[in-house]
């Protein structure tokens, strides 16, 4: 009877000090960084973290002190790559107790003269498109603004980027283009419905076979494929009105 | 817990260096021992010569003070009684090395100081003082910190 009880109890302690194991660590270890995330300049656990390219973590109440105050140049007080204060990243976590909306939050009173930190530099939101289409279409945009790319004018891009949109502009500007389309259609089998018209067939290929089920590199090229289409945007923006 | 915020230095000041003092008796540098006191604001460590150098079964003492807004400044770093006999390190314990003056970073510690420290001492070739050494001690006579020294840091050998 005992036995499993106390199997009980040890897990149990161990769930609900989940949280303070990790601050026991910090305060006790001491900067010993095997919490990894202690300010490398207070060596406490960063308050208001922000991380610099470089990627080195601060208070930022600390980077900002040391960066404004008293380093001669703008440099990492870790490595002494140069640290530019609109370029550092805020680290916005979860579960601190005391913390509300992080951009209402007033600095602390021993921090006043610190301003806020800087904000999170945010990209647009995803567009809403949905399920599976969604990881293929971002696929065949970036597929099609390579393609386009060399070719050095922006009209086919443009069309590339309309293509995806609405069927009927790629087709009409690019009537040839349609014609692989057709080829290319029945090989593409993963891909749904809004698979957007007017790639070459070879593509059809490459994109299927850099598909891989694994949900990290679909995501980066998801958000690669999102800034290659705003990119292309802009190009036909630039088209249309120049 | 007799110590925990001296005079002369600020909160911040004095968070970090209990913070560092408990990391060294942790997990003290090789070759470092930290002398027990209650003044968190001067530490006197004790510095043992590696072995297979010029200063090996040597002890020498370094005395650390730390300004009122450490680790934004530089400790003030010297050896105390008998300071060794090193082309970068002045007879009434001044030392020439960068870290401690101008290429200073709170990103440091007292630990990375030592070691710095016991690396130059343990890179020397010659037994000797700075070639500029008299001039200097008679300049500093009037107890003036090394901190005010504006330093050339033209070797980087040693």
């Amino acid at each position: 009877m005992a036995e499993p009880h106390n199997e009980r109890n040890a897990s149990s302690s161990v769930d609900s000090d989940l949280g303070n194991t990790t601050w026991d660590s910090g305060k006790q270890n001491a900067g010993s960084s095997s919490s990894g995330f202690d300010c490398n300049i207070c060596l406490e656990l960063a308050q208001d973290p922000v991380v610099t390219l470089c990627g080195h973590l601060f208070c930022w109440p600390c980077l900002y002190r040391w960066l404004r105050g008293h380093s001669t140049c703008h440099e990492c007080p870790v490595c002494k790559a140069l640290v530019e204060e609109d370029k550092l990243v805020p680290l916005y976590g979860r579960g601190n107790a005391n913390s509300s909306d992080p951009r209402k939050k007033p600095p602390p009173t021993a921090y006043s003269d610190i301003p806020h930190r800087p904000p999170g530099q945010r990209p647009p939101p995803a567009s809403p498109s949905s399920g599976q289409n969604h990881f293929n279409q971002h696929h065949a945009q970036s597929s099609g603004f390579n393609f386009m790319g060399p070719q050095g004018t922006g009209a086919p891009m443009a069309a590339a980027r309309f293509g995806n949109f609405t069927f009927s502009a790629g087709f009409g500007l690019f009537p040839s283009l349609f014609g692989f389309q057709v080829h290319g259609f029945p090989d593409g089998n993963g891909f749904g419905p809004g698979y957007p018209f007017g790639f070459p067939m070879g593509f059809h290929g490459a994109a299927r076979s850099y598909a891989p089920p694994a949900a990290v590199s679909d995501q980066q090229e998801a958000k690669l494929s999102r800034l290659l289409m705003f990119l292309g945007f802009i190009v036909f923006l630039y088209i249309l009105f120049l | 817990m007799s110590s925990s915020s001296p005079k002369g230095l600020s909160r911040i000041a004095a968070n970090r260096l209990h913070k560092e003092l408990k990391e060294w008796q942790m997990n003290p540098p090789a070759g470092f021992k930290h002398k027990v006191s209650d003044n968190l604001q001067r530490w006197i460590v004790e510095v043992n010569g590696a072995p297979n150098t010029l200063y090996e079964n040597e002890t020498y003492y370094l005395q650390v003070d730390f300004p009122e807004n450490y680790p934004m400044e530089a400790p003030q770093v010297i050896f105390t009684h008998n300071p060794p006999l090193h082309p970068h390190i002045y007879s009434n314990g001044h030392i020439c090395l960068d870290i401690l003056y101008d290429s200073w970073s709170p990103a440091m510690t007292v630990s990375s100081i030592c070691i710095s420290i016991l690396s130059m001492l343990s890179s020397s070739t010659e037994k000797a003082r700075p070639v500029d050494n008299d001039r200097y001690v008679r300049n500093c006579r009037n107890g003036k910190s090394p901190k005010e020294t504006r330093w050339w840091f033209h070797d980087d050998k040693v």
